[in-house]
C-alpha cells in the first residue's frame, strides 16, 4: 500500500488519491463532458425560457386563436409533472441498485423510469394534438410559438433520455453492465435528472405564473 | 479519524489519502484528489430518496394550489412559485444529481453555467422588455 499525504491547499500538488482519475483535472472525462454538456443545455433552455416570458402576454394587443387560459388543463399537466418527478426517483433507484451489484433490481427501475418518461411523452403528444384541435398551431400567435419550441424541445429531450435509457436496459440484459461500469448509469441519470429540472421550470413558466 | 469517503483525517483541512498499490501516481490537484470518492457509501439510501422525493411532491401540491389563487398581487405569486421551483431544483440537483456530495469541479461547472444562463437572460428580458412591451 502505497501512502499518500494530501493538504486541502488548493495550489498544491499530491500523488493521486485513490480511484482518481488518471487525467489532468484528477476527475472522470466522461462525467466532466456531461457537467459541461448540462451547464451548456442550461442556456440553451434558459434562451427559450427567457424568450417565452418576453412574448408572455404580447399577444393581447392582436390576439388570434384561443387564448392559453382556454386552452391549459393545469390538472392534467401536474399528473404528467409528477409522473417526471417519479421517473427521477426510480432512476437514482436504478442507480443505487447498479452501485450493489443488484442487476435485477436495476432493471426493474431503469425500466420504471423509461416507462415514466414514455408516460410523459404520449401525455405531451396528447396535448399537442388537443391545442391543434382547439386552432392553436405554430403561428397562430405568440404563445404558440414560444410554447411549442419550448416543450416540444423539450420533449425531444427526454425521448433521447428514453433511448437512452432502453440501451442501459438493453446493455445490462446483455450482461456488460456491471458495478464498475455504473459510471455509465450515473452519467445517463445526470442526463435525466437534468430534463426534470428542466421541466420543473417549463411548468411553473408556462402553465402556474397566471397569464393574465 | 477516517470518513466514509475511506479518507483518513487528522484535523480540519487537511487529509491523508491511502492510495491503492495500482494507483498510477499522477499528480492531481490537491482538492480534486482529497475529494474524490472511492465508493458510494456516502450518497443517500433509497430511504432517503423516496423521502426526497415526497418532498418533491409536496412542494409541487402547493405550487398547483398556489396558481388557483385568484389574487391582484400577480407578482407575490410569480415570486412564491419560482422560490418554490427553486427548493425542487436544489433537491434533485443536490440529492439526486448528488451534486452536493461529488467533487466540487463538477458543481463549479453547473453552477458556473447557471450563473451565465442567469445573467445573460436577465439582461435580455431587462432590455427588450420595454421596447417588445411598446410594440
Amino acid at each position: 500500500m502505497t501512502q499518500a499525504v494530501a493538504t486541502r491547499d488548493a495550489d498544491a500538488v499530491v500523488p493521486s488519491a485513490p480511484h482518481a482519475h488518471d487525467t489532468n483535472t484528477g476527475v472522470s472525462n466522461n462525467k466532466l463532458a456531461i457537467w459541461m454538456f448540462i451547464a451548456s443545455e442550461s442556456l440553451f433552455f434558459g434562451a427559450f425560457i427567457a424568450t417565452f416570458f418576453l412574448y408572455r402576454g404580447r399577444d393581447a394587443l392582436y390576439l388570434k386563436g384561443p387564448t392559453p387560459d382556454e386552452l391549459l388543463n393545469i390538472p392534467f399537466t401536474s399528473v404528467t409533472s409528477f409522473v417526471l418527478l417519479m421517473s427521477s426517483l426510480t432512476m437514482v433507484l436504478a442507480l443505487a441498485a447498479i452501485q450493489r451489484a443488484d442487476h435485477r433490481r436495476f432493471r426493474l427501475w431503469v425500466l420504471a423510469t423509461a416507462f415514466f418518461g414514455l408516460t410523459f411523452i404520449s401525455a405531451q403528444v396528447y396535448e399537442f394534438t388537443e391545442f391543434y384541435r382547439e386552432g392553436l398551431h405554430l403561428s397562430t400567435n405568440l404563445f404558440g410559438t414560444t410554447s411549442y419550441v419550448l416543450t416540444g424541445l423539450h420533449g425531444a429531450h427526454v425521448t433521447v433520455g428514453i433511448v437512452w435509457l432502453l440501451s442501459l436496459f438493453g446493455r445490462s440484459l446483455q450482461g456488460r453492465l456491471g458495478p464498475e461500469h455504473s459510471e455509465a448509469v450515473e452519467i445517463g441519470g445526470l442526463y435525466w435528472h437534468f430534463v426534470d429540472v428542466v421541466w420543473i421550470f417549463i411548468f411553473t413558466a408556462v402553465y402556474l405564473i397566471p397569464q393574465h | 479519524m477516517t470518513d466514509t469517503t475511506g479518507i483518513e483525517t487528522e484535523e480540519p483541512g487537511t487529509a491523508v489519502a491511502v492510495a491503492d498499490d495500482d494507483a498510477t501516481g499522477a499528480l492531481v490537484p490537491a482538492d480534486a484528489a482529497v475529494e474524490v470518492h472511492t465508493d458510494h457509501s456516502n450518497h443517500p439510501s433509497p430511504r432517503q430518496y423516496v423521502l426526497i422525493a415526497i418532498v418533491l411532491v409536496v412542494l409541487t401540491a402547493i405550487e398547483i394550489a398556489i396558481s388557483y389563487i385568484d389574487t391582484e398581487h400577480t407578482n407575490l405569486i410569480i415570486i412564491a412559485l419560482f422560490a418554490m421551483g427553486a427548493a425542487k431544483f436544489f433537491l434533485v440537483a443536490g440529492w439526486y444529481m448528488h451534486m452536493r456530495l461529488d467533487q466540487p469541479f463538477f458543481r463549479r461547472i453547473f453552477v458556473i453555467g447557471m450563473i451565465g444562463a442567469g445573467i445573460v437572460y436577465g439582461i435580455v428580458i431587462l432590455m427588450f422588455s420595454s421596447t417588445v412591451l411598446k410594440a
